[in-house]
Formats: structure tokens, C-alpha cells, sequence
């Protein structure tokens, strides 16, 4: 073929035969993709914003009303002013104290952490005075869940709003990045309130279950605020079983009730059994072993637990159970339900292989105790 | 595409185990199903079995 012959003028449609009509055909559109191509892409990524966004706002509105219905089924007596008083719940906010001078910030966020529980505790108690403990933590953990979604709509109604408004494309594009990420959040967020008003054990309980079925014929005391410590022997070590106090709505406080044991017993090792994040493409239940503290949350109780082994030159060993977001906080899965026998033969082989017999063991199982006694 | 894809639930089930005879029984979750608490007898040796585990099995519809 011989590809030296094009004619330019044809082919660009500028020869005297050409259709002054079929040219405009393509420049017009040059034209307007030129001048106004981002405020066409601005609008096709606000459209599928908007979608995500109104999505986004009845996962709100559900969780509002499942709270208000749970609470207005199950207080007593009944409070009129219910609605006004969850709503102004709900528009809680938590001021993080400030980072310029990192000195004492754990401490700091701690207690501001723990005062917000602590308010919140006590403002679920005052809808309904005759509130069991188990009842009160299943409130506090929807409203925790409904502010949080709450706090998710706004801030991305604000995002997009604000892009709107100045027509700023740019601004859309992390917006646009992050919904995904965020939507996946929200559903599971929502998804998780039928498991906690039906006291079912979710995904990040897998902990609670094997150190729970550890704990079983043997008695249980308090060892920190909703936390339970046990003890028993295994192959002439002392165990210490330390789980959050079940089967409420709880992930009790681990790190002070280490405090609290360190205070009394020699440790030789600490045992963390907890539920992890899952990568993408690694199997939902896989079992890995690890060192270092495995617990999540703020850090607060990670940095504590930490600061207790240095100083006392205790060895922290972790087993983790892998899980997507959905699965760690909806009802277990079979999958990962089956793995707390495989994760209790671990622990034991982790206890024969790293400690010598007359040692004691610290096993801890960190996460969501609901519905695990 | 969202068109096609099958509308998703999940069923809560308890597993009941009893710790003499070693049976197991599979039934629905009722609220108020605590693991490790005794449930209801034991059909083959009238022992009291255990709640084993819970859990939700997802079912495409």
C-alpha cells in the first residue's frame, strides 16, 4: 500500500468541495471540550457523587430511626422530648487536643476519648434509668454508629456542595477518589446494626471467642472497667485469660487491666488474638502470626500495652484472624467462625514453643464482645 | 453491572453442640443466643447442649 498520497485537505475537510456543515461537525465539538471540557467532566463525576451522597443520607436516616425506634421499645419510663434529645446526640462532636507539642498527647486523647464514653454513658442511662448494662452498651454502640454515618454525610455533602459552588473541578477529584473507600465504610456500618440490636457476635469478636472458650469452668473476676481476667494452667504454666466482659457491646479496656495484672504477677509473655485487616486478594479467615501488640482503636490502648512490655521486657506475640471491613464489624461469618479452633491450637503451640514451664502467659482477646460471654 | 447482580441476605444460624455425646445441631438464630450458654436438651443423650457458635451464612436471591 502506499501511504505517501494523502491528500491533507481532504482529509482535515478544508478542500473547496467540502461540506462547510461537515467541518463545523468536528470543530464545534474541539471548541467546547477545549473551553468547557472540565465543566462537563465536573458534572459527570457530580452525578455520580450525588448518587453516592443521597445513598449515603438514607444510611443516616436508617440508623437514626433504628436508634430512636430501639430506644423508644425498650425505655423505661418513657421520655417525651426522645427525638430532640437523640438528635442533639447525634451532633456530637470530639475535639482532638492539639499536636504542636507531641509530649503527653496520648494521655490527652485518652481522656478525651474516655470523657466522651463516659458522657455518652451516662446521657443513654438518663433516656432510661432501669437500663441494663448489656442494654446500655448496645445504645451506646448504635449511636455511635449513627453519629458516625451522620458525620460521613455531612462531610461529604460539604466536599461536593463546596465544589459546586465555586465550579472547581479539582476539588471534586478527591472526592471522586475517596467515595468508593467511603461508601464500602457506610455499608458496613450500616450493615452492622441488625448483628449489635440481636447481640450476635461480629467478625472482630473472633478474639473474645477463643480467649472466651478458654475462660470456660473457670472463674472470672473484674479486672478493669468491663474487662474479665481468668486463670488456669496449661503444661506447668500459669495462663491469664483477659477479654473484654461479654456479651454486651463492649472492647472493654485491655490495657488497664494489663496495668492492673502487671501490678501483681510476674509476665513472661503476652498473647494478643485479634481481628485484622485483610489485603485485597488474601483470603477471607487466613490466620497469621506476628509480633507486636495487635489491637486497633485510636492508639491509645496499643501505645499503653507497648509502654507496659518495654518496660517490663515482656515479649507481645500476636495471632490475627484476616477480614475485610464489612466482615469485622457484621455477624461472624462460617468461615472465620470455624477458625477459632485452628486459632486455640495456635496459642497453645505459641505458649509450648515461646515460654518454659513454672513462666506465666498473658493471652488476650482484643475486640468486640458482643454476644461472647 | 448493578442489572444483573443478585440481591444478597444473610441468614443467622447457632450451632448447639452437646459436650457429652458430641452431637451438633444446626437451627436458626433466636434473639437471646449467647455462645457458650446452655440452649435445650439433647435429643440423642438428654444432656444439655451448648451453644457453639453463631453465625450468618449469605444467600443470593
Amino acid at each position: 500500500m502506499n501511504f505517501t498520497n494523502f491528500d491533507f485537505d481532504q482529509l482535515f475537510g478544508m478542500g473547496d468541495e467540502t461540506n462547510p456543515i461537515m467541518m463545523l461537525v468536528w470543530i464545534i465539538p474541539i471548541i467546547i471540550f477545549v473551553f468547557y471540557g472540565q465543566r462537563i467532566q465536573l458534572y459527570i463525576t457530580s452525578g455520580e457523587i450525588k448518587k453516592g451522597i443521597k445513598k449515603l443520607d438514607s444510611f443516616r436516616d436508617e440508623s437514626r430511626t433504628e436508634l430512636i425506634d430501639y430506644i423508644g421499645n425498650n425505655q423505661s419510663p418513657k421520655n417525651n422530648n426522645l427525638t430532640e434529645k437523640i438528635d442533639r446526640f447525634l451532633e456530637y462532636f470530639t475535639i482532638m487536643p492539639v499536636d504542636m507539642d507531641p509530649n503527653g498527647i496520648v494521655d490527652k486523647v485518652r481522656h478525651t476519648v474516655r470523657s466522651r464514653e463516659d458522657y455518652t454513658r451516662e446521657h443513654v442511662r438518663s433516656l432510661s434509668p432501669e437500663i441494663s448494662e448489656i442494654e446500655l452498651n448496645k445504645v451506646q454502640t448504635l449511636l455511635e454508629i449513627a453519629s458516625s454515618l451522620q458525620m460521613i454525610y455531612k462531610i461529604i455533602n460539604h466536599m461536593y456542595l463546596t465544589a459546586k459552588k465555586q465550579n472547581n473541578y479539582p476539588l471534586i477529584l478527591p472526592l471522586q477518589m475517596l467515595l468508593p473507600f467511603i461508601m464500602e465504610h457506610a455499608e458496613a456500618m450500616k450493615e452492622a446494626i441488625p448483628a449489635f440490636k440481636t447481640g450476635q457476635p461480629v467478625g472482630d469478636g473472633i478474639g473474645p471467642m477463643v480467649v472466651g472458650k478458654m475462660m470456660l469452668s473457670h472463674p472470672k473476676e473484674t479486672i478493669s472497667f468491663q474487662t474479665s481476667l481468668a486463670q488456669t494452667e496449661f503444661k506447668d504454666r500459669k495462663l491469664f485469660l483477659l477479654k473484654a466482659e461479654g456479651p454486651g457491646s463492649t472492647v472493654g479496656r485491655p490495657a488497664d487491666g494489663l496495668e492492673n495484672l502487671i501490678s501483681k504477677v510476674h509476665l513472661d509473655a503476652i498473647i494478643m488474638i485479634d481481628a485484622a485487616l485483610k489485603m485485597e486478594g488474601e483470603d477471607s479467615a487466613s490466620i497469621a502470626q506476628g509480633f507486636g501488640a495487635a489491637i486497633g482503636g485510636i492508639g491509645t490502648e496499643k501505645f499503653q500495652i507497648e509502654e507496659i512490655a518495654t518496660k517490663s521486657n515482656i515479649p507481645i506475640f500476636s495471632i490475627v484472624v484476616k477480614q475485610s471491613v464489612k466482615e469485622a464489624i457484621t455477624l461472624m461469618t462460617k468461615e472465620i467462625s470455624d477458625q477459632a479452633k485452628s486459632v486455640t491450637e495456635q496459642v497453645y503451640e505459641m505458649i509450648g514453643d515461646n515460654t518454659k514451664p513454672g513462666q506465666s502467659v498473658l493471652v488476650m482477646g482484643v475486640g468486640n464482645t458482643v454476644g461472647v460471654p | 453491572m448493578m442489572i444483573f447482580s443478585k440481591k444478597k441476605i444473610t441468614l443467622a444460624y447457632t450451632i448447639e453442640k452437646c459436650p457429652e455425646c458430641k452431637m451438633i445441631k444446626k437451627r436458626k438464630f433466636s434473639e437471646g443466643d449467647i455462645l457458650f450458654s446452655e440452649s435445650s436438651g439433647c435429643s440423642s443423650c438428654g444432656g444439655m447442649m451448648l451453644i457453639e457458635k453463631i453465625y450468618g451464612e449469605t444467600l443470593e436471591q
